[in-house]
């Protein structure tokens, strides 16, 4: 049932498959929550959160690489070509990452309602049947670590802080929900995910168990629980984005498609 | 400084790191921060995007007490103390070459404990 | 123990080449020209950030977009240090991060002339990288021996950073410069921008009665002069083995003299943008600054409310 190495997942057309559509997405997201990050070098609200929060930003793009690189093994382009080169359609990351990060108060709370997604999936891949990324996500989760603590303690330090600061918080909960729910798809191959054991945790299944995370520190932030988030009108999984994916694309790749055939 | 703007000023953290569980914790610096809990997670980035370690203090500026710098009597210490330290003693090496034998250091007995295994630790490690 | 006798003292110490600490007595003088150079030194690192932030989003391959990240990164980290120095120094005049941040908002402390400069291409990143860095390294290290304590300790840390900076740099520079037609022309237009901003860098050439004090106070060892032939000596030759050339036919080393010749920079004109923040990118940077601390206090302010609901 596992597959030890890419060799093997080669092996089996449609197992191979699979496993890129869900590389893909895990990769897009990371790479665009990352590169939305760094969009905050030198702006953060104080010096020394600035330094902390280009460490996540690092964190988030060097786990895309790795997808990106396990995608390589498996066949597809080099890791730069996929990151720079590949049209909004063929992009797979839920749209909520792709959005702007709007203030400091969205862009933590968009974080932290993606980092512990981020760490629900990650858990449930422990087991997943393709062994390359069961044994990534393990290290990629102990990285995670050190964000959710950070996230958590900025989304409650927020809200405690009441004044603007609570305000703007309740305002990007209100704008940044309707997206949210983008991220527990599976995309259109869920059922052949769980039928190789890639997956062992259908997206509603997902949810479930991160709104059971969620719930404990929107109560001690005094946040009013949403409900479980709404089927989002776009879905990313499938390639389905905004005008803001398309413009991160142009802004990211400007140098590379330059000259595509430079070596940088 | 104008009155009018209210102040958002943070506190001074005096930053520690323990490298590894045999090393003491060494100040490497200090940040500003709203309360402790921001400290240590700020100061991990800002004095550990490189390096490792195991620990990591903040502890107020106000809760450091420090000797003077300036009064380096503080710390005098003008008269001969080779006593108590192991160049006092040189003249061993050359006493036990009578009797044929090497002066032993703490190095040697270090040395040929870690090289020599132990019962005790057998087993586990193979 | 009057004032003379302590100064005197202060003086003994700093000959005997003794590292002065914050909490030791210290001349008003000695202060403030440390405070003016470590404030002024912490704020550049911050504005620093922006003309290379603004290749981060861009940078043409995954490992460019982390060593750029990283190296930005690193340079406001950089600024915390530095300015943390800055404020216990500032603290017995009863200031604090935020002043010194404000001053900078408001033009009551300079930042370096170079990052008043465009940066319109990735090349201008990597030639920031290489030789901006490469003449800030070599103003750094010269102040490794600062008879200022906390100085000399931060500047121990930034310089091992450093070395990874000049690394970085230097390999966008050779992947340019063994690269395509277009790319070699980037970065020989880079050059061209950066030569003169490059050599403005290091101050003029005469020592003004501030810098004379800084020398006797060991605050600073070397003239602005030596350090700009240091990095003459050590990049000339480099930019010019990579086939590039420097933007100024009167540039040449007289062996005899033992000293590099050069068509100063317009000493005038960057005096202006340095004063008055009258550079390009001035105001716009400063706009990413005053966004960053004053646009955001709302962030500082809410953070500075809720610690006393904290328990730790």
């Amino acid at each position: 049932m596992n597959v030890e190495s890419a060799d093997q997942a080669r092996q089996d057309p449609e197992y191979r498959k699979a496993l890129v559509e869900l590389l893909y997405q895990l990769a897009d997201d990371e790479l665009c929550l990352g590169h939305r990050d760094s969009e905050w070098l030198g702006v953060a609200p104080d010096i020394e959160g600035d330094v902390a929060f280009s460490s996540i930003a690092q964190d988030e793009v060097g786990h895309a690489v790795f997808h990106l690189e396990r995608l390589h093994e498996l066949g597809e382009p080099d890791p730069d070509f996929l990151a720079f080169s590949r049209g909004p359609t063929e992009r797979r990351n839920a749209v909520l990452v792709e959005r702007p990060n709007g203030d400091w108060a969205q862009t933590i709370l968009r974080h932290f309602l993606y980092d512990v997604f981020d760490d629900v999936r990650a858990e449930s891949l422990l087991a997943s049947s393709y062994r390359p990324l069961a044994q990534g996500m393990a290290k990629i989760r102990r990285e995670e670590y050190y964000h959710l603590l950070h996230l958590k303690m900025w989304v409650i330090r927020l809200a405690q802080g009441g004044g603007e600061a609570r305000r703007r918080l309740e305002q990007a909960l209100a704008e940044v929900w309707p997206e949210v729910g983008g991220l527990f798809s599976w995309g259109e191959g869920e059922a052949e995910l769980l039928r190789h054991g890639l997956i062992q945790c259908r997206s509603d299944e997902l949810m479930h168990r991160w709104a059971e995370r969620v719930k404990p520190i929107f109560r001690e932030a005094e946040l009013l629980w949403p409900g479980l988030p709404p089927q989002p009108e776009l879905q990313g999984r499938s390639g389905e984005h905004t005008q803001d994916l398309a413009e991160l694309i142009r802004t990211m790749s400007e140098v590379y498609s330059s000259d595509p055939a430079a070596r940088w | 400084m104008d009155g009018q703007k209210a102040r958002a000023d943070y506190d001074v953290f005096e930053v520690f790191v323990q490298k590894t569980q045999a090393d003491f914790h060494v100040h490497v610096g200090s940040v500003v921060a709203p309360s402790p809990d921001v400290a240590l997670m700020t100061a991990r980035e800002n004095f550990l995007r490189r390096e490792k370690a195991v620990n990591l203090w903040i502890v107020p500026r106000g809760e450091i007490h420090a000797t003077p710098y300036d009064e380096p009597d503080w710390f005098a210490r003008e008269m001969d103390r080779k006593y108590r330290e192991v160049g006092g003693y040189s003249e061993n090496g050359r006493l036990w070459k009578m009797y044929r034998e090497r002066a032993l250091h703490l190095e040697d007995i270090v040395r040929d404990l870690e090289e020599t295994p132990g019962r005790g630790e057998g087993g586990e490690e193979g | 123990m009057n004032q003379k006798e302590r100064h005197t003292r202060f003086m003994e110490r700093v000959e005997r080449g003794e590292k002065i600490e914050a909490t030791d007595w210290m001349p008003e003088e000695y202060r403030k020209l440390l405070l003016k150079l470590i404030h002024m030194h912490g704020v550049s690192e911050i504005m620093g950030a922006f003309p290379e932030k603004e290749w981060v989003p861009k940078a043409p391959t995954l490992k460019r977009k982390l060593g750029i990240m990283a190296k930005v990164q690193d340079e406001v980290g950089h600024g915390q240090l530095l300015l943390r120095v800055a404020e216990d120094l500032a603290a017995p005049l009863g200031k604090t991060r935020e002043d010194l941040i404000e001053d900078l908002i408001e033009g009551r402390v300079k930042f370096h002339n170079v990052f008043h400069m465009e940066s319109p291409t990735w090349a201008d990143a990597g030639v920031i990288g290489w030789l901006v860095d490469g003449a800030a390294i070599i103003n750094q290290a010269a102040l490794l021996n600062t008879s200022y304590g906390p100085y000399a300790r931060v500047l121990k840390r930034i310089c091992a950073e450093e070395s990874f900076h000049m690394q970085h740099g230097e390999n966008i520079i050779l992947a340019l410069a063994g690269g395509t037609k277009m790319q070699r022309r980037m970065l020989q237009e880079a050059v061209n921008r950066w030569w003169e901003s490059l050599l403005f860098f290091f101050g003029p050439v005469e020592v003004t009665p501030a810098a004379r004090r800084m020398l006797d106070y060991k605050i600073r060892r070397k003239t602005n002069e030596e350090l700009r032939q240091q990095f003459l000596n050590k990049y000339v030759p480099r930019i010019r083995s990579l086939g590039l050339t420097i933007p100024d036919p009167d540039l040449f080393y007289d062996e005899r003299e033992g000293k590099w010749h050069y068509t100063p920079p317009d000493w005038d004109k960057f005096g202006e943008i340095v004063k008055h923040n009258r550079g390009p990118k001035s105001e716009e940077r400063l706009r990413l600054r005053r966004f960053a601390h004053e646009e955001q206090r709302w962030v500082r302010e809410a953070m500075v409310r809720s610690r006393e609901l904290q328990t730790v």
